[in-house]
């Protein structure tokens, strides 16, 4: 691996680290998925470190270039939080909906007593 | 005496709802009936809740549009709390006539089921049945239907249906938010209850549009049997 790919590499690594400690700070993602982040930007940073060891991994895997083998992990990892996100989202929209549903049907029954205590 | 809620949905429903309302109270009072009136209005964008309340329909407003499934199961759970023994959906555009609702509640006042499907193909009767298209659609997805449960549905998409008080609560509790009617068939199959189709004629829009358009057919079809491939695999159980 050039050395120039290496210094982009710890580059975008530590970028991404510094980046989740913010956010993080900021209490914008909680604890368990920030570790997520944190080990997707170590894996970064070790290509970067150790590229000799990730050039025997991928010749053993079969890959042509050590490259490909990075952007793989990194494709698959993206798959994988996809998959994650749609799932949560759905987990998301059923809270919404049940919400939704119970605030309305709450409201229209406050409505009726009102409406009857207006009568009497 | 059983306890009978009409559930209509609405949405946009301003040129129809009063009609369809009208329409179930005239025969009540006519027929002697008791037939219960609730419209959801899934956050219309029109007048349909105004003209709900200034007429005294009684209705529950969305805070939110949530699309036919969540707001039939919001029907479903007034029902439950209500105490209702059977619910029938009902469209609020006309499509479907209150005169059957007797015929379809029959069933399962008299225990031979626990959910009624009022069925545009059963018997040859003269009636509106839709175009080609959405009939070979309905074809397809009757196949599917019976691939994943063995039982076949002639009007897998038909929205006139009727349901027992177990599935009041068994709805209320669990209903998808889309494409509810062949989905929720082909679960309460799976779920062991006895299913019944019987013979209603139906009328073509009086005004509005309906829910599912045209281009968005291929794509609806897709999600079905997709819906119901993963019925098949997935294991049922009763609610307790």
């Amino acid at each position: 691996m050039s050395v120039s790919l290496s210094i982009t590499l710890i580059g975008v690594g530590l970028f991404l680290m510094l980046l989740t400690t913010y956010v993080l700070k900021k209490g914008r993602i909680p604890e368990k998925y920030s570790l997520l982040w944190y080990a997707f930007s170590l894996i970064i940073l070790l290509v970067a470190i150790f590229p000799n060891l990730f050039a025997f991994i991928s010749d053993g895997l079969g890959f042509q270039v050590m490259s490909n083998l990075v952007i793989g992990i990194i494709l698959g990892t993206l798959i994988i939080l996809t998959m994650a996100l749609t799932i949560m989202i759905a987990g998301q929209k059923k809270k919404t909906t049940l919400l939704i549903q119970e605030l309305s049907l709450v409201k229209s029954r406050i409505k009726k007593l009102e409406e009857k205590e207006n009568d009497k | 005496m059983e306890k009978v809620l009409l559930i209509i949905p609405a949405y946009n429903e301003e040129e129809n709802i009063l009609k369809t309302y009208q329409k179930v109270i005239d025969y009540n009072k006519k027929e002697k009936k008791h037939y219960d009136v609730i419209v959801i209005n899934d956050c219309s964008k029109d007048k349909t809740s105004k003209i709900c309340h200034d007429n005294n329909i009684p209705v529950i407003d969305l805070i939110h549009n949530l699309g036919i499934g969540g707001a039939v199961q919001t029907g479903y759970k007034y029902a439950y709390e209500n105490n209702y023994d059977i619910a029938v959906q009902f469209d609020g555009d006309g499509q479907h006539d209150v005169r059957y609702v007797e015929k379809i509640i029959k069933p399962i006042i008299d225990k031979e089921a626990d959910l009624v499907i009022g069925s545009r193909f059963v018997e040859d009767i003269k009636t509106f049945k839709s175009t080609f298209a959405r009939r070979v659609g309905i074809k397809i997805i009757s196949c599917f239907m019976k691939f994943a449960t063995h039982k076949k549905i002639h009007d897998t998409t038909s929205g006139f249906r009727a349901c027992s008080k177990e599935l009041i609560y068994d709805f209320s509790l669990s209903y998808p938010s889309e494409y509810p009617e062949p989905v929720t068939t082909a679960e309460v199959l799976k779920k062991k209850y006895i299913v019944k189709e019987v013979a209603v004629e139906m009328n073509e829009r009086e005004a509005g549009v309906s829910s599912i358009r045209a281009w968005k057919n291929i794509y609806y079809m897709l999600n079905v049997c997709l819906a119901l491939l993963a019925i098949k695999i997935r294991r049922y159980k009763r609610c307790q």
